[in-house]
């Protein structure tokens, strides 16, 4: 649903002279598979054995009575992600300036809260507008 | 364009009356309630990265085995960077 409601904004994030970028770490051919299915134009990224995510400090291990459910779902993290450890990266969305600075952050131990999308393009908004302003106040 | 939030209210409901397409008994339902109340309750939240901080660089492949560099993107402008679970 994330992926969904992020491509109805793509064009007015490009418009702000950004760019979405979707981090997971299923491998590549799955990523591929959602790309197509979803007709996204924005990439999706393969976090490889969740290195990035564990950078950012989001990424949790899930308990045993979890693994069992996820498995008994068909949900096999050891084969989607091609390690056995069962770790998932927690909800997030950052937006980061060109400065590499966070300037916002929405993480969620409850994966079924997300901020609205069109939140994330007023605060891009906000943010080319005062980028706009301190280069003024420089020249 | 429905709200994100109305979306994924509809799915929770959807999912926790046991209801198709996903059928989900009350023990599944109690089970993945119990895990993001444990996960919450371990502060993991607060020892992600936050505003104000320096976000890592981070060079991945995309969709089409593309490299990413996230340094290059960050020349022409922000970056709405989000992090999910998968697609399963």
């Amino acid at each position: 649903m994330e992926l969904e409601a992020l491509q109805e904004v793509d064009s007015e994030v490009r418009k702000l002279g950004a760019r979405i970028l979707s981090i997971s770490p299923q491998l590549e051919k799955y990523a591929r598979n959602v790309h197509r299915k979803l007709h996204l134009t924005f990439d999706i990224l393969t976090d490889f054995h969740l290195k990035t995510a564990e950078q950012f400090g989001i990424v949790f291990v899930l308990p045993d009575y979890l693994r069992e459910l996820y498995t008994s779902f068909g949900n096999r993290l050891d084969i989607f992600h091609d390690e056995s450890e069962y770790r998932l990266p927690m909800s997030a969305r950052y937006i980061i300036d060109s400065s590499s600075i966070i300037r916002a952050a929405d993480v969620n131990a409850d994966y079924t809260i997300r901020p609205e999308p069109s939140d994330t393009v007023s605060l891009l908004r906000a943010l080319r507008a005062s980028d706009a302003t301190s280069h003024e106040a420089r020249s | 364009m429905s709200r994100l939030r109305n979306r994924l209210e509809e799915f929770k409901t959807t999912f926790e009356s046991g209801d198709p397409p996903y059928n989900a008994t009350r023990e599944v339902v109690a089970t993945m309630h119990r895990a993001t109340a444990e996960l919450k309750a371990s502060g993991i939240e607060n020892a992600a990265l936050k505003v104000g901080d320096r976000a890592p660089d981070f060079s991945l492949f995309n969709q089409d085995h593309v490299r990413v560099v996230s340094t290059e993107l960050l020349r022409e402008g922000p970056l709405v960077v989000s992090f999910f679970r998968g697609h399963w």
